[in-house]
């Protein structure tokens, strides 16, 4: 398949390949983050702000 | 209006189809063609725009109803915010191109969050304007379609996070090395290059020497990843490891060229208060819009010309002076002072295709006002330039001049001649005077208490 519709940079092939292998890895993180943060929740502790809803500098 | 009356293509946005800058009656345009209209009214309609602008990451514009450069491929004009001096990634500091690292990814996440995604991370898409590091491709953005990888994923390791790590943990001035790739750091030189230490950090073993070891294997396969092949959870993880990497790179001046030097000149203080009141009695009365300090140390003198409301530019060839003047202008936030690293005895040449995608300093002029201040002897001594093309080279570049001499019995210039031959005769406040009055109508000559310095105002012929 292509990605639709093709980019007009070329993200490279080894770089695609080794940023799908990588985030793969890292959104196990993300998940066990989201997952973990719902068990707290259950139990009455306050999710923590996300900071990138705060509108202000982002420096 | 005919669609092509006086419009110029710029030649610096060729490369995204979905759009181009042009300049129409001096005034910056850009256009927006049918094949981006789809992606242009989710930026517009999510909200998402309205939201990156209230955060100070994408630089406003409105729409007009001025025809398009090219009618065919044509959608809509938008006119955006003009960034009041255009500069580039091998003219920041490390702060300054960290920042703009933290925005891009910012603005990815955020975008992502209502279901776009930036689709580009160059460096020259942001811009300081207001102190603030600002995205100003308003074209940046694409519908984000969930599965997907990053496009621009190689494109930010080259921009940013490569150079910023051999900025960090090899030497601050490899910063240069983007000054000859204007597609950013091969990563494959960055790898070599970065300490062996930078392997033992996730983040750079991962983004920077096994992403460049995965291009050199895949260099000439080709491939197509299965759709749905990256989750969105996959993609936030990404970018919150880019961005984790980037923010614990750092960065502190030490040994600074000119750190000490306010400390080791023969100033008094009365002579230091007197040149500050007089740059900035000349920036008041001259009222300038545009002011560049070349050879501006920390900044001191260019905020006493930005105090007549000019949006000041604030040049110096040593990083760390650059670095510590730009932790001030984010502090007292402010909004028309940009400190930039520019070396004035070679400065930055256009580069890219055909010479024309980044201006070379002296394009991006002429200034309002410059201030040349114990500047004088490094440029005719240290660097051998006669005075009557030092001369030309500021009438060049700006309409008044404030410029300071420094005479040889100044304890700096016998420094700058303890270790070398003094083959400059001419170099006498008279020799100066008679170069200088050759490209500049005198205004003001004033002594600089307690020194043997004089302040000129001068106007170019």
């Amino acid at each position: 398949m292509h990605f639709s519709p093709l980019p007009y940079l070329d993200p490279g092939s080894g770089s695609l390949i080794i940023q799908i292998v990588i985030a793969a890895l890292l959104g196990i993180g993300v998940a066990v983050r989201a997952s973990w943060g719902s068990i707290k929740k259950l139990f009455g502790f306050k999710p923590k702000a996300d900071d990138d809803d705060t509108d202000g500098d982002a420096s | 209006m005919p669609a092509n009356s006086a419009s110029r293509q710029l030649s610096a946005s060729f490369r995204d189809p979905s759009g181009f800058l042009f300049s129409r009656n001096g005034i910056l345009y850009r256009q927006i063609n049918h094949a981006y209209s789809e992606d242009y009214a989710r930026l517009m309609d999510s909200g998402l725009y309205e939201k990156l602008v209230k955060a100070n990451l994408l630089i406003p514009h409105v729409e007009t109803d001025q025809a398009p450069a090219e009618s065919d491929a044509g959608f809509k004009v938008i006119q955006p915010e003009l960034a009041p001096f255009i500069s580039y990634p091998y003219e920041w500091s490390f702060s300054q191109l960290k920042d703009a690292a933290l925005a891009t990814l910012s603005i990815h996440k955020r975008a992502l969050k209502m279901g776009m995604s930036l689709k580009d991370a160059s460096a020259y898409n942001i811009q300081f304007v207001r102190g603030k590091a600002m995205l100003i491709d308003t074209l940046s953005f694409e519908v984000y379609k969930e599965g997907e990888p990053w496009t621009a994923y190689k494109q930010f390791c080259q921009h940013f996070l490569a150079p910023l790590a051999l900025m960090a943990y090899r030497d601050v001035r490899l910063s240069q090395l983007l000054r000859v790739y204007i597609d950013g750091v091969p990563l494959d030189l960055a790898s070599e290059l970065l300490p062996f230490k930078t392997k033992l950090n996730f983040g750079l073993l991962t983004h920077i020497h096994i992403h460049a070891g995965s291009q050199k294997r895949y260099s000439d396969k080709v491939v197509e990843p299965r759709k749905g092949s990256m989750s969105q959870q996959a993609m936030i993880g990404l970018i919150e490891s880019l961005e984790g990497t980037v923010k614990k790179l750092t960065w502190t001046p030490a040994g600074t060229e000119w750190g000490a030097y306010y400390d080791a000149t023969n100033y008094t203080d009365s002579a230091f208060e007197h040149k500050k009141q007089l740059v900035r009695e000349w920036a008041v009365e001259k009222k300038p819009s545009l002011v560049w300090d070349l050879g501006g140390n920390t900044g001191v003198f260019s905020r006493e010309a930005a105090t007549s409301g000019a949006f000041t530019v604030s040049f110096d060839i040593d990083p760390a002076a650059v670095e510590q003047n730009y932790q001030v202008v984010k502090k007292n936030k402010e909004q028309n002072l940009l400190p930039l690293v520019l070396d004035l005895t070679n400065p930055s040449p256009a580069i890219g295709w055909d010479h024309a995608e980044r201006d070379s300093f002296g394009q991006r002029g002429p200034a309002d006002m410059a201030l040349a201040l114990a500047v004088i002897h490094h440029l005719a001594i240290s660097n051998n330039v006669p005075l009557p093309q030092l001369a030309q080279f500021f009438a060049a570049r700006t309409k008044w001049l404030v410029i300071e001499f420094v005479p040889k019995s100044d304890s700096q210039v016998k420094r700058l001649l303890s270790s070398r031959k003094d083959i400059f005769p001419t170099y006498t406040r008279e020799g100066f005077e008679a170069a200088f009055l050759e490209q500049f109508i005198l205004h003001k000559a004033e002594h600089v208490n307690d020194s043997e310095r004089v302040l000129y105002l001068l106007e170019s012929r």
